[in-house]
């Protein structure tokens, strides 16, 4: 398995524990919790930026050390933010259909779900560029 | 359709069972790509080529091969 095969590997697997993690704390301590408990919101607001950030750096530091890639991990990384475009729009649209069918009698949504949407939309940025590197190793490997 | 071939494996043995971390070393890439290469799943640059090619000590035809 190459270097950045097995990042993007432990990547999306990290990053699914900490997107679970993320929805059972939001339903355990109530969605409502979040409006109203500032260091339940501050930790929160520290988590989801310092995972992306992690996630980053990760990558970076792998594409810097020139022995750990080469032309081929360039390519596939390249093509990887088209799974981020179509896991992006996806789940833009998923809130957008929900939110609608949800608050469509009262007309209004509360301001939480901004705060919700940026959230998941960088986590499955994130997940979805490992998702992209893994499938373009996996299709490589398949098509040649 | 047109397929691009090469000899890599057979050139590694002809040059003392060079090994595949080895090549991968001299030529600049990971040891993965040249098993890529080797399973004709991946096409390299020109640039790669060349430098296999020189690490094997052979011209860039003595390895790839275009049918």
């Amino acid at each position: 398995m190459a270097p950045l095969q097995k990042r993007a590997l432990l990547s999306l697997i990290a990053g699914l524990v900490f997107a679970i993690a993320l929805v059972v704390v939001f339903i355990t301590r109530d969605i409502t919790t979040f409006d109203e408990d500032q260091g339940f919101r501050l930790i929160v607001y520290a988590l989801w930026i310092a995972v992306p950030l992690a996630y980053l750096i990760i990558v970076n530091l792998t594409l810097r050390k020139p022995e750990l890639t080469d032309e081929r991990d360039r390519l596939i990384l390249v093509k990887a933010p088209k799974t981020q475009y179509v896991a992006i729009l996806f789940s833009l649209a998923a809130w957008v259909i929900v939110l609608t069918e949800v608050f469509w009698d009262t007309g209004e949504v509360p301001v939480i779900f901004l705060t919700l949407i940026m959230i998941s939309t960088l986590i499955i940025s994130t997940l979805a560029q490992s998702l992209g590197i893994l499938i373009g190793y996996w299709r490589m490997n398949a098509d040649g | 359709m047109a397929k691009l071939s090469n000899r890599i494996r057979r050139l590694r043995f002809d040059n003392d069972e060079m090994t595949q971390e080895e090549l991968a070393g001299r030529a600049g890439c990971t040891r993965q790509t040249i098993i890529a290469l080797e399973k004709g799943k991946y096409v390299p640059s020109i640039v790669l080529a060349f430098r296999i090619a020189r690490s094997l000590g052979v011209s860039i035809e003595d390895v790839f091969q275009y049918e």
